[in-house]
Protein backbone atom coordinates (compact mmCIF):
# COMPACT_ATOMS: atom_id res chain seq x y z
CA UNK A 1 0.00 0.00 0.00
CA UNK A 2 1.66 3.14 -1.00
CA UNK A 3 2.87 5.94 1.77
CA UNK A 4 0.09 8.48 2.55
CA UNK A 5 0.81 11.95 1.30
CA UNK A 6 2.00 13.53 5.07
CA UNK A 7 4.94 11.10 5.35
CA UNK A 8 8.33 12.38 4.65
CA UNK A 9 10.59 10.48 2.88
CA UNK A 10 14.83 11.17 2.59
CA UNK A 11 17.49 10.02 0.10
CA UNK A 12 21.43 9.91 0.22
CA UNK A 13 23.65 11.98 -1.79
CA UNK A 14 26.63 10.79 -1.74
CA UNK A 15 29.97 12.51 -3.86
CA UNK A 16 28.80 11.48 -7.04
CA UNK A 17 25.65 13.46 -7.15
CA UNK A 18 27.03 16.83 -5.44
CA UNK A 19 30.22 18.28 -6.21
CA UNK A 20 29.98 20.77 -3.43
CA UNK A 21 27.79 23.44 -5.69
CA UNK A 22 25.34 21.25 -7.56
CA UNK A 23 22.78 18.69 -7.29
CA UNK A 24 22.79 16.31 -9.66
CA UNK A 25 19.41 15.37 -11.34
CA UNK A 26 19.83 12.29 -12.12
CA UNK A 27 19.63 11.63 -8.36
CA UNK A 28 15.54 11.32 -9.23
CA UNK A 29 15.55 10.16 -12.68
CA UNK A 30 14.68 7.05 -13.76
CA UNK A 31 12.65 3.69 -12.33
CA UNK A 32 12.79 2.18 -9.02
CA UNK A 33 14.48 5.37 -7.25
CA UNK A 34 15.11 4.62 -3.61
CA UNK A 35 14.02 5.96 -0.93
CA UNK A 36 13.67 5.79 3.10
CA UNK A 37 10.88 6.91 5.81
CA UNK A 38 11.71 9.61 8.17
CA UNK A 39 7.70 7.74 10.16
CA UNK A 40 10.14 4.85 10.98
CA UNK A 41 13.58 5.92 11.62
CA UNK A 42 14.48 9.48 12.55
CA UNK A 43 16.61 11.73 10.60
CA UNK A 44 19.59 11.21 12.89
CA UNK A 45 19.53 7.58 12.53
CA UNK A 46 19.61 7.65 8.83
CA UNK A 47 22.74 9.47 8.99
CA UNK A 48 24.46 6.52 10.93
CA UNK A 49 22.36 3.80 7.90
CA UNK A 50 23.39 5.88 4.99
CA UNK A 51 26.86 5.59 6.15
CA UNK A 52 27.44 2.19 6.98
CA UNK A 53 25.72 0.71 3.80
CA UNK A 54 25.40 3.08 1.04
CA UNK A 55 28.17 5.09 1.63
CA UNK A 56 31.70 3.19 -0.06
CA UNK A 57 34.37 5.31 1.34
CA UNK A 58 37.24 6.56 0.22
CA UNK A 59 35.84 7.27 -2.89
CA UNK A 60 32.02 7.64 -2.51
CA UNK A 61 30.86 9.64 0.54
CA UNK A 62 27.61 10.77 1.96
CA UNK A 63 27.49 14.40 1.73
CA UNK A 64 23.95 15.50 2.20
CA UNK A 65 20.16 14.02 2.90
CA UNK A 66 17.52 15.39 1.16
CA UNK A 67 14.33 15.07 2.23
CA UNK A 68 10.92 15.79 0.52
CA UNK A 69 7.43 15.63 1.79
CA UNK A 70 5.24 12.15 -0.26
CA UNK A 71 2.37 14.82 -0.66
CA UNK A 72 4.42 17.77 -2.25
CA UNK A 73 5.60 15.06 -4.56
CA UNK A 74 2.37 14.30 -5.70
CA UNK A 75 1.81 17.54 -6.40
CA UNK A 76 4.57 18.02 -8.32
CA UNK A 77 3.55 14.86 -10.39
CA UNK A 78 0.05 16.59 -10.87
CA UNK A 79 0.95 19.76 -12.44
CA UNK A 80 3.63 17.93 -14.49
CA UNK A 81 1.80 17.57 -18.47
CA UNK A 82 1.27 15.48 -19.08
CA UNK A 83 0.48 14.52 -15.01
CA UNK A 84 2.26 11.69 -13.66
CA UNK A 85 0.50 10.31 -10.56
CA UNK A 86 3.77 9.27 -8.02
CA UNK A 87 3.48 7.00 -5.52
CA UNK A 88 5.98 5.49 -3.23
CA UNK A 89 5.87 1.94 -2.18
CA UNK A 90 7.29 0.38 1.14
CA UNK A 91 9.56 -1.82 -0.01
CA UNK A 92 11.53 -2.79 3.45
CA UNK A 93 15.15 -4.39 2.80
CA UNK A 94 17.52 -6.14 4.99
CA UNK A 95 19.59 -3.02 6.11
CA UNK A 96 16.81 -0.68 5.97
CA UNK A 97 12.84 -1.51 7.24
CA UNK A 98 12.25 1.56 5.82
CA UNK A 99 13.32 1.71 2.66
CA UNK A 100 10.53 2.62 -0.61
CA UNK A 101 10.78 3.20 -4.00
CA UNK A 102 8.96 5.27 -6.63
CA UNK A 103 7.50 2.35 -9.62
CA UNK A 104 7.13 5.19 -11.58
CA UNK A 105 9.70 6.54 -14.43
CA UNK A 106 10.70 9.92 -13.47
CA UNK A 107 12.11 11.87 -16.17
CA UNK A 108 14.86 14.41 -16.02
CA UNK A 109 12.07 17.58 -16.75
CA UNK A 110 10.42 16.17 -13.77
CA UNK A 111 13.42 15.70 -11.52
CA UNK A 112 13.96 19.30 -12.29
CA UNK A 113 11.07 20.20 -10.82
CA UNK A 114 11.56 18.10 -7.69
CA UNK A 115 14.97 19.24 -7.00
CA UNK A 116 14.19 23.01 -5.90
CA UNK A 117 11.46 21.35 -3.48
CA UNK A 118 14.43 19.16 -1.59
CA UNK A 119 15.22 20.29 1.89
CA UNK A 120 19.35 19.30 2.53
CA UNK A 121 20.62 18.31 5.51
CA UNK A 122 24.42 17.56 6.09
CA UNK A 123 25.00 14.45 8.09
CA UNK A 124 26.16 14.97 11.51
CA UNK A 125 30.17 14.72 11.16
CA UNK A 126 31.50 11.34 12.08
CA UNK A 127 34.69 9.87 13.08
CA UNK A 128 34.47 7.46 10.48
CA UNK A 129 36.81 8.07 7.47
CA UNK B 1 68.04 41.18 -6.66
CA UNK B 2 64.41 39.62 -6.73
CA UNK B 3 63.33 36.98 -4.41
CA UNK B 4 60.77 34.81 -5.92
CA UNK B 5 58.94 33.14 -3.33
CA UNK B 6 55.92 29.99 -4.16
CA UNK B 7 52.41 31.59 -1.83
CA UNK B 8 50.72 29.13 0.18
CA UNK B 9 47.40 28.29 -1.63
CA UNK B 10 44.95 25.32 -0.99
CA UNK B 11 45.23 23.11 -4.36
CA UNK B 12 41.44 23.64 -6.69
CA UNK B 13 41.55 20.17 -6.13
CA UNK B 14 42.49 17.57 -4.22
CA UNK B 15 41.94 13.55 -3.33
CA UNK B 16 41.44 12.53 -0.17
CA UNK B 17 44.42 11.05 1.54
CA UNK B 18 43.28 7.08 1.13
CA UNK B 19 43.09 7.77 -2.72
CA UNK B 20 46.44 9.57 -3.04
CA UNK B 21 48.06 5.94 -1.93
CA UNK B 22 45.88 4.66 -5.04
CA UNK B 23 46.84 7.22 -7.09
CA UNK B 24 50.51 7.13 -6.87
CA UNK B 25 50.07 3.32 -8.09
CA UNK B 26 48.18 3.80 -10.90
CA UNK B 27 50.41 6.36 -12.01
CA UNK B 28 53.11 4.05 -13.74
CA UNK B 29 49.96 3.12 -16.28
CA UNK B 30 51.37 4.85 -19.72
CA UNK B 31 48.76 7.09 -21.01
CA UNK B 32 47.71 7.66 -24.64
CA UNK B 33 48.58 9.75 -26.71
CA UNK B 34 45.54 11.66 -26.89
CA UNK B 35 44.77 11.76 -23.51
CA UNK B 36 47.14 14.83 -22.48
CA UNK B 37 45.38 16.85 -24.62
CA UNK B 38 41.66 15.29 -23.09
CA UNK B 39 42.79 16.19 -19.80
CA UNK B 40 44.04 20.20 -21.33
CA UNK B 41 40.64 20.25 -22.60
CA UNK B 42 39.25 19.40 -19.25
CA UNK B 43 41.00 21.82 -17.37
CA UNK B 44 40.04 24.26 -19.61
CA UNK B 45 36.41 24.18 -20.56
CA UNK B 46 35.51 22.41 -16.80
CA UNK B 47 37.84 23.82 -14.57
CA UNK B 48 40.15 21.85 -12.06
CA UNK B 49 37.04 20.66 -10.14
CA UNK B 50 35.59 19.15 -13.06
CA UNK B 51 38.67 17.52 -14.25
CA UNK B 52 39.00 16.19 -10.74
CA UNK B 53 36.11 14.47 -10.70
CA UNK B 54 36.28 12.74 -14.29
CA UNK B 55 39.56 11.65 -13.10
CA UNK B 56 37.60 9.72 -9.90
CA UNK B 57 35.01 8.48 -11.36
CA UNK B 58 37.43 6.82 -14.35
CA UNK B 59 39.52 5.46 -11.92
CA UNK B 60 37.98 5.01 -8.61
CA UNK B 61 34.24 3.86 -9.35
CA UNK B 62 34.42 0.04 -9.70
CA UNK B 63 31.74 -2.28 -11.22
CA UNK B 64 28.93 -2.13 -8.25
CA UNK B 65 29.33 0.98 -6.49
CA UNK B 66 26.59 2.76 -4.73
CA UNK B 67 23.00 1.23 -5.78
CA UNK B 68 24.61 -1.51 -7.96
CA UNK B 69 26.02 1.12 -10.12
CA UNK B 70 27.88 0.60 -13.17
CA UNK B 71 31.06 1.61 -14.05
CA UNK B 72 31.77 4.61 -16.26
CA UNK B 73 30.86 3.56 -19.85
CA UNK B 74 34.15 4.30 -22.16
CA UNK B 75 31.22 5.17 -25.01
CA UNK B 76 29.80 7.47 -22.67
CA UNK B 77 33.00 9.03 -22.11
CA UNK B 78 33.96 9.34 -25.50
CA UNK B 79 30.54 11.35 -26.22
CA UNK B 80 31.03 13.51 -23.20
CA UNK B 81 34.74 14.53 -24.76
CA UNK B 82 33.63 14.68 -28.07
CA UNK B 83 30.77 17.02 -26.58
CA UNK B 84 32.75 19.15 -24.39
CA UNK B 85 35.40 19.74 -27.07
CA UNK B 86 32.35 21.33 -29.63
CA UNK B 87 30.48 23.54 -26.17
CA UNK B 88 30.83 26.82 -25.48
CA UNK B 89 30.11 27.25 -21.57
CA UNK B 90 29.21 30.97 -20.34
CA UNK B 91 31.85 32.97 -19.70
CA UNK B 92 31.43 34.36 -15.60
CA UNK B 93 29.62 31.71 -14.49
CA UNK B 94 30.72 28.99 -12.31
CA UNK B 95 32.07 25.98 -14.37
CA UNK B 96 29.47 23.24 -15.08
CA UNK B 97 29.14 20.21 -12.93
CA UNK B 98 30.18 16.39 -13.45
CA UNK B 99 28.15 13.62 -11.81
CA UNK B 100 28.73 9.95 -12.63
CA UNK B 101 25.19 8.20 -13.01
CA UNK B 102 23.84 4.53 -11.94
CA UNK B 103 23.80 3.50 -15.37
CA UNK B 104 27.29 4.11 -15.97
CA UNK B 105 26.77 7.78 -17.84
CA UNK B 106 28.26 10.93 -17.24
CA UNK B 107 26.66 13.89 -16.65
CA UNK B 108 27.18 17.76 -17.66
CA UNK B 109 24.87 20.49 -15.43
CA UNK B 110 25.21 24.22 -16.09
CA UNK B 111 23.16 27.55 -16.25
CA UNK B 112 23.05 29.53 -19.61
CA UNK B 113 22.96 33.48 -19.64
CA UNK B 114 19.88 33.77 -18.04
CA UNK B 115 20.74 31.28 -15.21
CA UNK B 116 18.63 28.57 -16.33
CA UNK B 117 19.83 24.58 -16.01
CA UNK B 118 20.97 23.28 -19.00
CA UNK B 119 21.71 19.22 -18.83
CA UNK B 120 22.94 16.47 -20.77
CA UNK B 121 23.57 12.85 -19.76
CA UNK B 122 26.34 10.86 -21.90
CA UNK B 123 25.64 7.48 -22.36
CA UNK B 124 26.84 4.62 -24.04
CA UNK B 125 24.58 5.41 -26.54
CA UNK B 126 24.06 8.50 -27.04
CA UNK B 127 22.99 11.91 -24.99
CA UNK B 128 20.10 12.49 -22.95
CA UNK B 129 19.67 16.67 -22.25
CA UNK B 130 17.37 19.13 -20.75
CA UNK B 131 16.76 22.75 -21.34
CA UNK B 132 15.02 24.50 -18.92
CA UNK B 133 14.25 27.41 -20.55
CA UNK B 134 12.54 25.42 -22.77
CA UNK B 135 11.58 22.50 -20.73
CA UNK B 136 12.92 20.31 -23.72
CA UNK B 137 14.01 17.15 -22.78
CA UNK B 138 15.33 14.60 -25.72
CA UNK B 139 18.06 11.92 -27.01
CA UNK B 140 21.16 12.16 -29.35
CA UNK B 141 22.84 9.81 -31.08
CA UNK B 142 26.57 9.85 -31.17
CA UNK B 143 26.29 11.59 -34.93
CA UNK B 144 24.44 14.79 -33.21
CA UNK B 145 26.69 15.74 -30.32
CA UNK B 146 28.61 18.15 -31.95
CA UNK B 147 25.24 19.77 -33.42
CA UNK B 148 24.13 19.46 -29.65
CA UNK B 149 26.90 20.91 -28.04
CA UNK B 150 26.42 24.12 -30.53
CA UNK B 151 22.72 24.35 -30.06
CA UNK B 152 22.80 23.94 -26.04
CA UNK B 153 26.06 26.91 -26.21
CA UNK B 154 23.70 29.17 -27.79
Amino acid sequence: MPLVGTEDIVRAVCTDKWDGERLSPSLFVGENISVSRLALIPLADHCDLFRQYVQQPPERRLELIAEINVGRLQDIGRAQNPAIALTVEPKPVDWNPAHGEFPQRITRGLANKILPELKLHHPSPSNQR
Amino acid sequence: MSVLSFQTQSPAYSLVEELRELAAVAAVRRTAPDELAREELLLRKLGPKGWGRVYHFRNYYASGWGENGRVLSPRALDAFFRFVEEANFPAGKSSPSVFLTDRGGIELCWEDGDGKQVQVEFTGTGAEFYRAVTEEEGLVAFEGLAQLARRLST
